[in-house]
């Protein structure tokens, strides 16, 4: 496991940021989701060392987050989500400071500045002043900064924040190629949910503090709930309401398609008994392809 | 060309615990300071009293040559703890002091603040002790070019230019005030200008602060001593505090009539509380309770 945590509880004066939070994160990229407020920042600043939990035990890449922070944070690397860099300097000398600074030699930094800034698509501009780089760039140079130490492990707080669709998709490229290929595993603090759903295998879901749900994407799509399409003809209202009786869940899509959430258990074959005994005719019968979307709509209760 | 076909190889090195972790610190904060408009030209004329004083020197060794100078006044060349009292407390080295210190101290936090890169920092394996120390450093690298090294140098050269040790012998003590004002003087300045520079995200603001808060310390002295007359109010300026101390730790009488340890209690006094309010205002993420 690289990072465990059990019964983390995190306050902001009476505000109470984590409540009891237990979480056991495999090899791969793992999404870390939840809306505005639900803890994400608050977690990964607690895996960095930057708050230390008011109770609770953990640890990252087998370091107790307690009493090694220091040694966590040479192994990891972290991109914060605001922007930040120092000014008056070039990207070259900015990435192999950090990389100095996280205890590489001075010319090997420089060295392995100049790789991961390649890497990253910057080497063009690897000599300008960060203040004249772009948004996007500077998500790049972000991203550059925190593998220039050949960190083990990643922490990207929301890394396609104000980036444009092609600089979305190429930041995104990225990470999948170092989560996939690097064999650095990553860590994506994120509320954009295709960002997760196309980078991510496994995810964690926080709300309001607390964890609410947590699993490979594939099995937590299938086990939270059964997701299927339908088509009808015949009185709708009737059958609708027969449906929520069993405490489905139900949407009409804009091609006046039925979305049904049946709950867990449900075997789909009541649908149709449901269906001979409103005299209705079932026209289109799918189990949906759910998203995460869905899922998170159903664990954290939003629409 | 993809992002794939760049390719990424793993770094073979090791990851080492420096000695010296705050050291790529202030090596960026001097090189960065440096690259400065108009610094290296300043910093040349901030050193234009030290060659005043090193002239002074070679002219009190060589004063039959140089007589139809200096017209019988020759006791302001007089090479002896006075003499260097006197360049160490002088107010235009004080001012260049503050100068320098707005030049390469100001943005030292402020810098980060105002572009959040103190996460960036405390993202690696940084204590906030080596944070401070590091910013600090680029203080001290410059003060003691300042004070220190010139201090040294008049001992130095004093010797050269008699061609023996007889100053040395004289005032065996004189390098020892030397490197405890420069010491004073650096730390007292390293700790002023962290704490004004972690006070505002913008250099500029903490500019106006640096020079302000040393300059009006001076002038509310002023008044408040006219207004009560009592001395005592020359311990609210900056300036008085250090050159009483100056002239304690170089064995001359104080220039004003309070007691020296008074000045060292503000002295110290300001430094405990930048420390404290430093302390506080470094941390790796803000906290908005």
């Amino acid at each position: 496991m690289s990072v465990e945590i059990k019964d983390i509880h995190f306050s902001y004066g009476k505000i109470k940021a984590l409540n009891g939070i237990d979480i056991r994160l495999p090899q791969g990229a793992i999404g870390l989701l939840g809306p505005n407020g639900a803890g994400k920042s608050t977690l990964l600043r607690i895996l960095l060392g930057f708050l230390v939990p008011d109770s609770g035990e953990g640890s990252v890449l087998g370091y107790d987050i307690r009493n090694q922070q220091s040694v966590i944070r040479r192994y990891v690397g972290y991109m914060p989500e605001d922007d930040c860099f120092i000014p008056g300097m070039d990207a070259v000398s900015f990435t192999s400071y950090m990389g100095e600074l996280s205890g590489m030699p001075r010319q090997e930094a420089m060295k392995r500045a100049h790789e991961v800034l390649f890497y990253v698509g910057l080497e063009e501009s690897r000599y300008r002043f960060l203040e004249e780089y772009s948004a996007g760039m500077r998500q790049r140079l972000k991203l550059a900064q925190s593998i220039v130490h050949d960190p083990k492990l990643i922490f990207l707080d929301e890394p396609t924040s104000g980036l444009d669709p092609q600089g979305r998709k190429e930041i995104l490229e990225l990470i999948m190629d170092i989560s996939s290929k690097k064999d650095i595993q990553v860590l994506i603090s994120s509320h954009i949910l295709p960002d997760i759903e196309q980078t991510c295998s496994y995810v964690v879901i926080l709300n309001k503090g607390e964890l609410a749900a947590e699993g490979r994407i594939s099995e937590l799509k299938q086990v939270q709930y059964s997701l299927y399409e339908l088509k009808i003809k015949g009185e709708e209202q009737a059958f609708m309401d027969r449906l929520k009786s069993i405490d489905s869940q139900l949407e009409q899509t804009e091609d006046k398609i039925w979305k049904v959430y049946l709950p867990p258990g449900t075997d789909p074959q009541e649908l149709f008994k449901i269906a001979v005994e409103e005299k209705v005719q079932v026209r289109h019968f799918v189990k949906s392809q759910t998203s995460l979307e869905d899922l998170f709509a159903k664990v954290v209760g939003v629409d | 060309m993809t992002i794939k076909e760049r390719g990424y190889t793993h770094w073979d090195g090791e990851l080492r615990d420096g000695r010296f972790p705050w050291w790529p610190i202030t090596r960026m904060g001097i090189k960065l300071t440096f690259k400065r408009r108009f610094f290296k030209l300043f910093f040349g004329l901030t050193l234009m009293p030290a060659l005043v004083w090193l002239v002074g020197i070679y002219i009190s060794e060589r004063l039959e040559d140089f007589k139809f100078m200096m017209e019988g006044e020759t006791d302001f060349l007089n090479v002896n703890p006075l003499y260097f009292k006197t360049y160490f407390t002088n107010e235009f080295l004080l001012f260049m002091v503050v100068m320098i210190m707005v030049f390469s101290g100001a943005g030292l936090i402020s810098d980060d603040l105002r572009h959040n890169a103190l996460q960036l920092y405390f993202a690696r394996p940084l204590k906030k002790r080596d944070y401070l120390t590091g910013k600090a450093a680029v203080i001290f690298f410059f003060l003691l070019i300042l004070t220190l090294v010139p201090g040294v140098v008049f001992i130095l050269f004093k010797m050269i230019f008699a061609g023996n040790f007889q100053f040395f012998v004289s005032y065996p003590w004189l390098i020892l005030s030397v490197v405890a004002y420069s010491l004073l003087l650096t730390t007292f300045f390293a700790f002023y200008t962290l704490l004004m520079s972690s006070v505002g995200k913008n250099r500029r603001y903490v500019s106006i602060l640096i020079f302000g808060v040393y300059f009006f310390s001076d002038i509310f002295s002023a008044i408040f001593r006219e207004i009560f007359r009592s001395q005592y109010f020359f311990l609210l300026s900056i300036k008085t505090n250090l050159q009483q101390i100056g002239a304690v730790l170089f064995r001359q009488r104080t220039p004003f009539n309070i007691p020296w340890f008074y000045s060292l209690l503000v002295i110290v006094a300001i430094c405990l509380f930048a420390a404290y309010l430093l302390k506080r205002k470094v941390r790796g993420v803000e906290i908005i309770k």
